[in-house]
């Protein structure tokens, strides 16, 4: 059997691992022995692709010409090219889901279409092709120490990442040639890298602060076996945001048009980064930018440093919190806190993530390479060589579908552990409905319209029945990779539906946290409207039925009986489409009350009938 | 719901069984209908000790989890993912006692009913009394009133007393359990009526205190 390779595709640097008897260990590139991969990519119009050291050094030579293209002084003929940094933060989006500052970081093609494509000279690229780039580096790198083809890998997403992101990770694999064997979430990869090598056992917290992604996983270790009790993330906040927040103080008293600059900001941002570094051992650095024709030198104290990114890092504290509610565990109760990504470096993170825990995190494993290592343990994991490990990871968000109304019903709870199915029953609500339509939802929110679409499907064709008589089984299974599988089979026949799926464009990064901070805050004002809608509902089935009644057993009721029962009916009609739930309510018992004597006379007869029959039947 | 005996073949083996979760000669997962004990290799007892739980439920998951079929045929595969899930379904509703007793509920045909407007006679007073204080609360919000805080206080008395009543029903849930385990007894539906009862009211308390919290914690926020 051919082995299976980890990767980590990391926002910033990428990395390749594999076991190596009973560890993993990276692999570094031959020539220089460097692990880290930076994720940088530089394009040339005319084809072809540079990834890591060579596209860095070509970004200082590109220069924007008179017409506004970008092209590289340093190439033949000055081509057109650009240089991605951080393509990871565009996966699995369109043009609408990108953040204001991601929008015009590149040259887009058309920003209204379902998925990103950057523009080259002529040419379009989408972000799993930029990916892929990244990934045959890799393979390369593997094959040429290791001497092996490298054809099937494991490859690491955020905690956070929804199903397009996921998708576009494996479109990215499979566009370099290579077979995703499994997607793993690179807290619960780092918690194996630490698993292994230390020997650990007990609750852990792994907190993941890389150059893109926040997330954090806490799990329970305990004989080999793996459990994520929670997660929690943050999927547009990360070192990159640090360096941004940086350049903005660093260019405060440049003029705005300089600032605006591409080749301006790259200069700062690189500026930032190397400062941002320095300080987390020095207490001071001086920041030296050339720009235009000036000097800018401004000097940084860790403190000012610190000032600048308290509010991003106390994001990531509140994220620790929700996940600690979710688990339904006290900080205190943590046994050990791991450290993962280049962003966990900073004096600032580690002081505050002592204060919520009581202790002092663990670093023994580089932070940087921590989760490709976790990748090829997973790797062993699918080998068959780790037999005692079970790893059981969970879905992020919660997965529902759109019911009457306009309620999202959730169908799978966030954290809940997968693989894991559930089985929903659909049927038809007018007479030969020929197909039913299901909107698939992901978020936390009560309404639908609040949650992010997912997908929606058509089951049918359904055979012309009178409605409520179709009984169609639609099962809803999340698999190991997080991915939703839909498949639908009518109950009556065993027949297998087709289910025509059309994926809508998942969540965005903003969107996700936006998601879960609102449904906190919001969480009341949304059951309110939920409650609502419940009772409009309740009181039109009411009206409904009882109008089918009066029409079938007009009869046992009289005149004066028939009035109270109008005049109760007219009363909640009034109030069924308005806000006031209480006055929905009463009005429902009251008519409940009123209808109670016809509705068991009803009843009598209906039973008196049937009885009849029999004795009929009996006769004959 | 009754599950219909029809036998099963091994993908792998090819040995006909009943249905499994995993086959009975060669071990691999086995994508069978399954009730959730059945599932989980569990006889049909309501007394479950939750360490044997997460044991069994782990050592099975070892053995059936899509991680270990991942170069596996395409059936195999399959199989080993729907198990996998039916068995995490299993350990889910098994673990915490009221999942539980729904599901034997269900499982015996007999229906809870879905909304659980009816108070509780013995609880009637006390309910009454809290609904009033949430709703002073509510309609005081954001004002600071003497009174308001008295409310609070005894508000946080009574949800102790509803904690209290709350720990009571899941000691009655356990004998409850326990009298289904010893066989049910003369009159099995008594047992099957006391367990609606239990669990409507346990629904009902964790509504209110659900409730209390909610309006404690926004108290607290302000």
């Amino acid at each position: 059997m051919t082995h299976i390779f980890g990767i980590d595709l990391g926002t910033t640097n990428s990395l390749i691992a594999i076991m190596d008897g009973a560890q993993p260990r990276v692999i570094p590139e031959r020539d220089t022995g460097n692990v880290l991969l930076p994720s940088v990519v530089a394009l040339i119009a005319e084809g072809g692709a540079y990834v890591g050291d060579h596209a860095i050094e070509l970004e200082p030579h590109l220069r924007r010409g008179q017409d506004g293209h970008v092209s590289a002084a340093g190439l033949s003929s000055g081509q057109a090219a650009i240089v991605v940094r951080s393509v990871k933060r565009y996966m699995g989006l369109g043009g609408s889901d990108l953040a204001p500052e991601d929008r015009h970081r590149y040259a887009f093609a058309d920003l209204s279409a379902p998925t990103v494509r950057f523009n080259v000279g002529s040419r379009t690229y989408t972000p799993p092709q930029i990916s892929a780039e990244i990934l045959r580096s890799l393979k390369q790198r593997a094959e040429t120490s290791i001497g092996e083809k490298v054809e099937r890998v494991v490859v690491t997403v955020p905690a956070y990442f929804n199903d397009s992101q996921r998708q576009a990770t494996k479109d990215a694999g499979r566009l370099a040639g290579l077979e995703v064997v499994r997607l793993v979430n690179e807290p619960t990869a780092a918690s194996l890298a630490y698993g292994l090598q230390l020997n650990a056992e007990g609750k852990v917290a792994v907190y993941d602060f890389g150059g893109g992604t926040f997330d954090i996983s806490l799990l329970n270790i305990k004989g080999g076996v793996f459990e994520v009790l929670a997660t929690n993330g943050d999927t547009h906040l990360g070192g990159d945001d640090i360096d941004r927040a940086l350049v903005d103080w660093l260019l405060s008293d440049t003029q705005q048009e300089l600032r605006t600059d591409r080749h301006v900001w790259n200069s700062a941002r690189r500026a930032a980064e190397d400062a941002k570094k320095r300080l987390s051992d020095a207490d001071v650095t001086e920041v030296r930018l050339d720009v235009a024709e000036r000097r800018i030198s401004k000097t940084l104290t860790r403190e000012e440093f610190e000032r600048i990114a308290e509010p991003l890092v106390r994001r990531t504290m509140e994220c620790c919190r929700r996940a600690l509610a979710d688990a339904h565990l006290q900080p205190t109760e943590i046994d050990q806190v791991v450290l993962v990504g280049g962003s966990t470096r900073t004096p600032l993170v580690r002081r505050q993530i002592g204060e919520l825990f009581g202790r002092e995190p663990l670093c023994s494993i580089d932070p940087d390479q921590v989760v490709a290592l976790g990748a090829a343990v997973q790797a062993g994991v699918l080998m068959g060589t780790q037999a005692d490990v079970l790893l059981l990871d969970v879905v992020p968000l919660s997965l529902g579908i759109e019911t009457m109304g306009g309620v999202m019903e959730r169908l799978v709870h966030r954290n809940t552990t997968i693989p894991t199915s559930t089985t929903e029953m659909f049927t038809t609500a007018v007479d030969d409905q020929t197909h039913v339509d299901v909107h698939v939802l992901q978020g936390e929110r009560e309404l639908a319209r609040d949650c992010r679409s997912l997908a929606r499907f058509k089951l049918g064709p359904i055979e012309p029945q009178p409605a409520g008589l179709p009984r169609i089984e639609v099962n809803f299974l999340i698999d190991a990779n997080g991915i939703l599988n839909v498949t639908a089979r009518d109950q009556r026949t065993g027949r297998e539906h087709s289910v025509d799926v059309k994926p809508s464009y998942g969540l965005t990064d903003e969107e996700i946290e936006r998601m879960l901070e609102e449904s906190i805050d919001l969480g009341e004002t949304d059951i309110e409207q939920r409650l609502l809608i419940n009772a409009r509902n309740e009181a039109t089935q009411l009206l409904t039925a009882l109008a089918k009644q009066l029409k079938d057993y007009g009869e046992l009721i009289d005149s004066e009986e028939r009035l109270l029962v109008d005049e109760a009916a007219a009363q909640l009609e009034t109030v069924r489409s308005g806000d006031d739930r209480e006055s929905i309510a009463r009005l429902v018992e009251q008519l409940n009350d009123i209808t109670t004597p016809f509705a068991e006379r009803i009843m009598n007869y209906a039973i008196s009938r049937a009885l009849e029959k029999k004795s009929i039947e009996e006769l004959s | 719901m009754p599950h219909v005996l029809t036998m099963l073949q091994c993908p792998s083996c090819a040995r006909r069984q009943e249905p499994r979760i995993i086959c009975s000669q060669c071990g691999v997962p086995l994508a069978a209908d399954l009730d959730l004990f059945a599932a989980l290799e569990l006889p049909r007892l309501l007394q479950i000790d939750i360490a044997e739980l997460e044991s069994a439920y782990h050592d099975l998951g070892r053995r059936i989890h899509p991680d270990h079929f991942a170069s596996a045929p395409p059936e195999l595969r399959d199989a080993s993912l729907r198990a996998t899930a039916l068995v995490t379904r299993a350990y889910r509703t098994l673990r915490d006692p009221v999942s539980r007793g729904l599901y034997w509920l269900d499982l015996y045909g007999h229906k809870l009913a879905e909304n659980n407007k009816q108070v509780p006679p013995d609880l009637a007073e006390l309910v009454f009394e809290v609904q009033e204080q949430l709703s002073e609360l509510r309609s005081a919000r954001g004002e600071q009133e003497a009174g308001t805080r008295e409310t609070m206080i005894d508000l946080r008395a009574k949800r102790a007393s509803l904690q209290g009543l709350m720990d009571e029903l899941y000691a009655e849930l356990v004998e409850n359990f326990a009298g289904f385990d010893a066989g049910g007894g003369p009159d099995p539906d008594r047992l099957f009526a006391e367990l609606k009862v239990i669990l409507s009211k346990i629904a009902y308390l964790k509504t209110l205190l659900r409730d209390i919290d909610r309006e404690l914690d926004s108290i607290k926020a302000e």
